[in-house]
C-alpha cells in the first residue's frame, strides 16, 4: 500500500489507476482526528498549561488528518495520500472531481501546475521536482526539433 | 441503504456532520466515490458519492452478553449519499470542495509568519 510523497503524484497514479479499471475503483476521502492514548492526552494539556503564551496561537485541540485512498478490490491495488495542511483540501477534492469525469493525466498535470506550494517543493527537491524539470526540458527540445510544432501543453509553462 | 439524497440536503448533512466532528475533536468522517453501477453505457457513468462517521450498528463481540448496554450508549451510524450526474460534476465538486474546506477547520492553518518573512527576503534582495 503505497503512500504518495505528493498531492501530484497521488492524483497522476489514481487517473492511471481509474482509467485501467474505471468501473470498480473507488476514492476514499477520510477526515479524522486520531485516536490519543490517556498519556499522550495528558502530556498535551501538561505541556500547555506549560506555556500559558501560546495557548492563543496553538490550537488546543488536537490536529486532524486528511487521507485519501484510491483502491480498487478486484486487484488489490491501493495508493493513498496523507496530509494536514488545509489549504491543500480545496485543490485535492477539485482533483477528485476531476477524476470523477474521466480526467487523463495530461489534464491533471496542467491544472496542478500552477499554485504549488514552497513547502512541497522544498520536500522533493531531490527526487519528483527534478523529474518534472526533465520532463520540460525534455518536451521543450522536442519541440524545438519539430519546429515548433509541439506548442501547447507542457512547453507554455 | 437508505436512498439517495439530492444535492442540497446531502451538503446540509455531510455540513452538519463535519462541524460536528470538528466540534468533538474526535471520530471520523468518511466520503467514498466511485461509479454508479449501471448496465447502461459506461462512457460517463454517474457517480455515486457516499458519506459516513465509520461508526457501525453491529453489537460489539467482545460485550456480546451486554450488548443492551453498549448499545444504549453508542449512537447510531450515520450515513447518507447522492448521486451526480455526469453534466452536474463540475458544479458539484466546486459546491463539494468549498464545503470541505470550510467544515475541515481541524487541519493545520496556513503558516502565515513563514510568508511575510519570505516577502521581506525578496524586497531585501530587489534592494540590493
Amino acid at each position: 500500500m503505497p503512500v504518495l510523497p505528493t498531492s501530484q503524484a497521488f492524483l497522476e497514479q489514481s487517473a492511471l489507476l481509474l482509467q485501467a479499471y474505471p468501473e470498480t475503483t473507488r476514492i476514499t476521502t477520510k477526515y479524522h482526528y486520531p485516536t490519543e492514548r490517556r498519556a499522550e492526552k495528558h502530556k498535551r494539556q501538561r505541556s500547555q498549561a506549560k506555556k500559558p503564551s501560546e495557548t492563543e496561537s496553538t490550537p488546543s485541540t488536537p490536529i486532524a488528518a486528511f487521507v485519501l485512498k484510491t483502491y480498487n478490490p478486484s486487484t488489490g491495488i491501493c495508493l493513498k495520500y496523507q496530509t494536514n495542511k488545509l489549504q491543500e483540501v480545496g485543490r485535492l477534492v477539485t482533483g477528485l472531481g476531476k477524476l470523477a469525469a474521466g480526467a487523463d493525466v495530461a489534464s491533471l498535470g496542467l491544472s496542478g501546475a500552477g499554485p504549488v506550494d514552497v513547502e512541497m517543493v522544498d520536500v522533493n527537491e531531490d527526487g519528483t521536482q527534478a523529474n518534472v524539470n526533465a520532463n520540460a526540458t525534455a518536451t521543450a527540445n522536442a519541440g524545438a526539433k519539430s519546429k515548433g510544432k509541439k506548442k501547447g501543453g507542457k512547453g507554455k509553462r | 441503504m437508505a436512498p439517495p439524497l439530492s444535492h442540497d440536503e446531502f451538503f446540509s448533512s455531510l455540513t452538519t456532520l463535519l462541524s460536528k466532528t470538528t466540534e468533538q475533536a474526535h471520530g471520523s468522517v468518511y466520503l467514498t466515490q466511485k461509479p454508479m453501477p449501471s448496465s447502461e453505457s459506461t462512457s460517463s457513468p454517474s457517480i455515486l458519492i457516499r458519506a459516513s462517521d465509520g461508526n457501525t450498528n453491529a453489537p460489539n463481540p467482545k460485550s456480546a452478553n451486554q450488548t443492551g448496554k453498549i448499545a444504549k450508549n453508542r449512537s447510531s451510524k450515520v450515513k447518507f449519499s447522492t448521486v451526480v450526474k455526469p453534466e452536474d460534476l463540475e458544479a458539484f465538486y466546486t459546491r463539494y470542495a468549498e464545503i470541505c474546506k470550510t467544515g475541515m477547520s481541524g487541519l493545520k492553518k496556513r503558516d502565515r509568519k513563514r510568508k511575510t518573512k519570505a516577502k521581506g527576503g525578496a524586497s531585501k534582495a530587489t534592494k540590493a
